[in-house]
């Protein structure tokens, strides 16, 4: 007990931990004295415990106890209590500056949590940070502001008013003049508390982009499949990496520094890690609809639809047994890929070798769709189901004509082509045929253009994976039910035009079908009795 | 959908190729564009139907059409390039020879301006004594004075059919017989751009444009000038055929034809939509 403790308080958000920071803790020196501030998971903890001499800070007493009892040494308090008596070879803040102080005594901000974790520091012991990027990809499609959260412990809900640094360069630049030197940076993906991908500012500036956006819009798409979100993140967060801002829009930066003079100890680490996460064979259990099903059934969504992105998955949702690869440059001027921690019951061993180049094949289709470009959407959709039918267009990369799989230990799915039917209409995106706004008719002209029988399979909706749930592309499906309630109305009066004048033309016929049958006698009657008939009204009407 | 889907046998064309009856195409579930034109795809005067699409050649015509507010235009291709896909070669001991000239036609209603004398004496002085076949719109087919008027000038005249109307009496080989004329001459020419000029560089024939192109009653004369603008490598007397033959195919949408499941996915006739049948 430091002082500030939390007696009675749990934390409301789940701790931090995955796999890749499974990896990196792994990394730091054995033997060495290491603090964690903040809530890590315990897997995370224990792995630390295992190789180093570890001290946890947390608020929460509760915590505190049950880590005790674990065995693991415990400051239970506020880091505003934190004293300089003791110092770390290396303390490791991988759940950010946001949850070391509790509600008694001064409120840290983000800069001088900072300086009070540097000074537990002892000259020349590292510092593992995350920090969490204000306008990362995660916040950006998030339909709940930061700044309003109503999770127990906002009780001073920042977000972006802090006075955490917004950029890479502005966070060494900020560590350097607290006399902190960064030895490694890497930008993180999709989510600050488990990501699933992180990348060094150099691969993603002389890396294989395209492979690289790819494997981004993968691991956010992965992250968010049944979330609902304001926009799809896959293509904000490809778009940001193919545009060389991947740095900037991503989820978290990760740095490891030093306290000066001079580094006591370095980490190894790569340019690219790559975690597989959470085993994407499994839909959830409760996945809500894919968003074109909207436009398949004509219902809308439910309004609450699963976890609100706000909070990020829990760190049970991407357990740390996960496997780990990492990208590396190789001799030629290519990238290698190499798994380097296997978990789980999956044989991984089909990833190991050059990483494919090219680009997304998702990404191709629907720039070419945009620009109407019917003969290479026709080429691009042939080549994909002569080569891989069974894989999503987001797991295929396309160099030249050759088509290859990015993760080939993915399971086949089934009609692919009906999924891609699904992005075109869910996303609102323009294609070249605008007139099938139904899944079925837009499937079966995908099957037609991609060379395959128009005949389609039937497909149990349940088997499906799940897309991003994006308030946007609600907005456009709700854009274009009323363009097709609007259409279908003036049809239908156009159909009721066409019946009147097709009746009069029945009924013309009728009335020559039935002057020119019968006898002459049998005619002249009817015809006479016609002409009385009409008299006699006329003479009536005249009377009345 | 609408009865100009069915002219000039288009429909019966886009269904053989598709693999379905040519004697009674289905519906079709929009507007097929008829012939060539430099507005959306659709015949001036045409009920548009909301929610429909256009079936057009083009890309170009497509993006056109966007801009004028038609958004489910749809390229398609032209049906005459279907016809080429599966058509009979021509004979092989058949020999180009001459040209086939197309003067321009308004339709039914209308009545062209212009001196028909004065273009059978620049077409007899350009085309330089090689035999030139004349083929007359139907109406004007019928009219025995104009046809007189060209026989008399020593042309062949001919006619390709009737192109229906309200689905009745459509000539369905109307395509058919144009490219077999087409075939057996070596140039394709007319006094404006048109669908025939297209058709006959898809055909194999050089194109020409020349003589007065006689405007009709109510015509918007800003627009023929636009279509000179915009495609002068299709005008002229002898226009380079190399630069005429990307030019006409693009306008055509090669490139852009569709596999026969997918043509009868566009066009609505995956559920076997009943054939339209008349009298």
């Amino acid at each position: 007990m430091i002082g500030g403790d939390m007696p009675g308080w749990t934390e409301d958000r789940p701790p931090v931990g995955g796999a890749l920071f499974g990896y990196l803790v792994d990394q730091l020196p054995a033997g060495a004295t290491v603090l964690v501030a903040g809530p890590h998971t315990d897997a995370l903890v224990d792995a630390l415990a295992a190789r180093t001499s570890v001290t946890c800070l947390v608020r929460s007493q509760p915590t505190a106890i049950e880590l005790e009892a674990r065995g693991i040494e415990v400051l239970c308090g506020t880091i505003a209590k934190l004293t300089d008596t003791e110092q770390y070879d290396v303390v490791v803040a991988l759940d950010g500056l946001d949850r070391l102080c509790s509600v008694e005594g001064p409120q840290l901000d983000w800069a001088e949590s900072l300086q009070a974790l540097k000074r537990a520091l002892r000259p020349g012991g590292m510092l593992l940070l995350a920090v969490e990027n204000e306008l990362g990809v995660h916040r950006l499609v998030d339909s709940a502001s930061a700044t309003s959260a109503q999770t127990d412990d906002a009780w001073r809900p920042l977000g972006e008013f802090d006075t955490k640094p917004g950029n890479p360069t502005r966070l060494a630049e900020t560590l350097s003049a607290e006399g902190l030197a960064i030895d490694w940076l890497g930008s993180a993906w999709p989510f600050p508390a488990a990501p699933t991908l992180i990348a060094t500012p150099n691969a993603l500036r002389d890396g294989p982009v395209d492979a690289l956006a790819a494997v981004t819009a993968g691991a956010v798409g992965r992250a968010y499949a049944d979330r609902p979100v304001l926009s799809d993140p896959r293509r904000l967060a490809a778009a940001a990496v193919r545009g060389g801002l991947g740095p900037e829009f991503a989820s978290a930066w990760l740095v490891v520094a030093h306290r000066a003079p001079r580094p006591s100890a370095t980490l190894n680490l790569p340019p690219v890690l790559i975690s597989d996460g959470p085993a994407p064979s499994a839909p959830p259990a409760q996945a809500v609809p894919p968003t074109g099903a909207v436009l398949a059934t004509g219902a809308m969504p439910p309004a609450e639809a699963g976890p609100s992105a706000e909070a990020g998955p829990s760190a049970e949702a991407t357990p740390s047994v996960g496997s780990v690869m990492e990208l590396v440059p190789d001799r030629d001027g290519g990238w290698t890929r190499r798994v380097i921690r296997a978990a789980g019951d999956r044989d991984l061993s089909a990833l190991n070798g050059p990483l494919p180049a090219g680009r997304l094949l998702e990404e191709l289709l629907l720039g070419a769709c945009l620009r109407h470009d019917l003969p290479l959407v026709r080429r691009l959709l042939t080549g994909w189901m002569a080569t891989l039918p069974t894989a999503t267009p987001d797991n295929i990369v396309v160099h030249k004509d050759a088509f290859t799989l990015l993760d080939g230990t993915l399971p086949a799915q089934g009609d692919v082509l009906r999924r891609f039917a699904l992005t075109l209409l869910g996303g609102g995106y323009a294609h070249p045929w605008p007139a099938a706004t139904d899944l079925a008719t837009l499937t079966s002209v995908l099957h037609g253009a991609a060379g395959l029988p128009d005949d389609l399979v039937a497909v149990e909706p349940g088997l499906e994976l799940p897309l991003p749930d994006s308030r946007r592309e609600h907005e456009e499906q709700l854009r274009a039910l009323r363009r097709q309630l609007a259409d279908a109305a003036s049809r239908a009066q156009w159909y009721e035009r066409e019946l009147d004048k097709r009746e009069k033309e029945l009924n013309k016929a009728r009335l020559q079908i039935s002057a020119f049958s019968g006898t002459v006698s049998y005619r002249v009657a009817k015809l006479g009795i016609g002409v009385a008939r009409k008299a006699r009204n006329r003479i009536r009407k005249g009377l009345r | 959908m609408h009865h100009a889907n069915h002219f000039y046998g288009h429909a019966h064309v886009m269904a053989e190729y598709a693999g379905l009856d040519p004697e009674h195409p289905p519906r079709i579930n929009g507007y097929l564009q008829h012939g060539w034109n430099v507005v959306d795809g659709l015949g001036g005067g045409t009920p548009y139907v909301p929610g429909r699409p256009i079936f057009v050649f083009s890309e170009q015509t497509r993006r056109r059409a966007w801009s004028m507010g038609r958004r489910q235009a749809t390229v398609v291709g032209a049906p005459f390039l279907y016809l080429m896909t599966y058509a009979e070669p021509a004979p092989a001991d058949q020999v180009r020879e001459g040209t086939i000239w197309y003067p321009f036609h308004g339709w039914e209603r209308q009545q062209v301006r212009g001196d028909h004398q004065r273009l059978v004496d620049e077409i007899l002085e350009t085309e330089q004594g090689a035999p030139v076949t004349f083929c007359l719109y139907w109406h004007e087919y019928r009219n025995d004075q104009i046809r007189a008027e060209y026989e008399k000038a020593g042309f062949r005249v001919i006619c390709h059919g009737y192109r229906g109307h309200m689905w009745r009496d459509t000539d369905r080989f109307f395509l058919h017989k144009q490219l077999a004329e087409l075939r057996r001459h070596k140039r394709v020419a007319s006094n404006r751009l048109s669908s025939a000029i297209f058709h006959g560089v898809a055909a194999g024939c050089e194109p020409a444009v020349y003589g007065d192109p006689m405007y009709l009653d109510k015509e918007h004369p800003p627009t023929a000038e636009r279509i000179r603008r915009q495609w002068p490598e299709l005008h002229g007397k002898h226009p380079d055929p190399v630069d005429a033959y990307a030019s006409a195919m693009a306008e055509l949408g090669a490139g852009y034809l569709a596999s026969p499941a997918e043509l009868r996915a566009i066009l609505g006739w995956t559920a076997r939509r009943p054939a339209v049948v008349t009298a």
